[in-house]
């Protein structure tokens, strides 16, 4: 079958590969010993998922001009807290960043 | 016992396949009206983890069916609990097989991965976009507002970033467009990953859409890392739809 594949770099591709297995197991790790991490793991993630997509909404607002600068003075403070937040309980349950996503599958990768 | 699927077939009568499939089992089909699905028994006690083997094996058992069917490859690692909770799942899946049958007859599947050195292009980015407009908050912005034009700048550069390969998928994708039927692109699914693409492309055209490719390699951007793969069943083109229920 490897005559069905067609590279002129096999490295570069599998090195692609083993980074995306690395950072998404399959499932989620929950077992006894670390339910509560199992959980904050899948709650961090969502919470995660908003905040930037919150951010990403308040980045296309600021570029198009629509926001007075006391807005922005909030839209800034409002994203910094939430930044630091998530910091503080990424802490707290050991979590680094790149463990918050999931592979949702067919549908690729949450974040 | 379970049963261990490959894939959907356009015909019911029984196939006559004398290579193995998982396990080394047999291999054969359950028709359910025209149509069968191709199976083998799977000893339950025998159920590890799926292996790599076992992808190959039932990929070779899917690619052995296109030769003489249309095929609606399974999932890898599809199990039923019994020749019951087959029909049954035909049944509710009949008329979108058969959609699926029909818009897929005659077709194959490529695939294409694209790797491009995001890193590089990143830091190209923003070397050019230093020095642009960033005093105005610098200097008189509160912490606040800081963070913001921070984001803001951040935001930009990934926006142009995307724009960046888009610009190189369409020159990419202009080789093999005129040659497929349906694609699926999937761009930037990591930083490295410029594109991972499929296409869905009539048997009468295969040859002409490898030269396609070998045209891309000799004369498409050469700053680009190529892996063409294929012919494969169409597993990334079937669309399915539960049957609706019928009234009584």
């Amino acid at each position: 079958m490897s005559k069905k594949v067609k590279t002129d770099f096999p490295d570069a591709f599998i090195a692609e590969a083993e980074k995306r297995q690395e950072v998404l197991p399959e499932r989620i790790d929950a077992n006894p010993q670390n339910a509560e991490k199992g959980l904050a793991k899948l709650v961090l993630t969502l919470v995660e998922l908003i905040r930037k997509l919150m951010e990403k909404q308040a980045m296309r607002r600021v570029e198009g001009g629509s926001l007075t600068d006391e807005e922005i003075e909030k839209v800034g403070e409002t994203l910094m807290k939430l930044e630091n937040k998530m910091k503080e309980l990424k802490g707290v349950f050991e979590l680094k960043d790149e463990d918050l996503n999931i592979n949702l599958g067919p549908l690729g990768d949450l974040m | 016992m379970k049963i261990y699927t490959y894939g959907v077939i356009d015909s019911n009568s029984g196939i006559e396949d004398s290579n193995k499939g998982i396990e080394g089992a047999h291999v054969y089909n359950i028709p359910y009206r025209d149509i069968s699905i191709a199976v083998s028994d799977l000893d339950e006690r025998s159920q590890k983890k799926a292996s790599s083997g076992y992808i190959l094996k039932h990929e070779e058992v899917a690619e052995r069916l296109m030769e003489s069917f249309t095929v609606l490859p399974m999932r890898f690692f599809t199990i039923f609990k019994d020749k019951e909770a087959i029909l049954s799942m035909m049944s509710e899946y009949y008329d979108s097989f058969n959609e699926n049958l029909n818009r897929l007859r005659g077709k194959l599947e490529f695939g294409l991965k694209v790797i491009w050195s995001g890193n590089t292009i990143k830091k190209r980015i923003a070397e050019n976009n230093t020095g642009q407009g960033q005093n105005e908050f610098l200097s008189n912005g509160s912490q606040a507002k800081n963070y913001v034009m921070q984001k803001l700048k951040k935001y930009k550069l990934d926006q142009q970033f995307k724009e960046e390969g888009h610009k190189y998928i369409s020159i990419v994708n202009r080789f093999f467009s005129g040659f497929a039927v349906e694609e699926k692109l999937n761009i930037l699914k990591s930083e490295g990953l410029l594109l991972t693409a499929s296409y869905l492309v009539e048997k009468a055209k295969q040859d002409d859409f490898k030269q396609a490719f070998e045209r891309l390699k000799k004369s498409g951007p050469n700053d680009l890392k190529y892996l063409f793969s294929g012919p494969w069943p169409p597993y990334n083109f079937i669309n399915l739809t539960k049957s609706e229920f019928k009234k009584a």
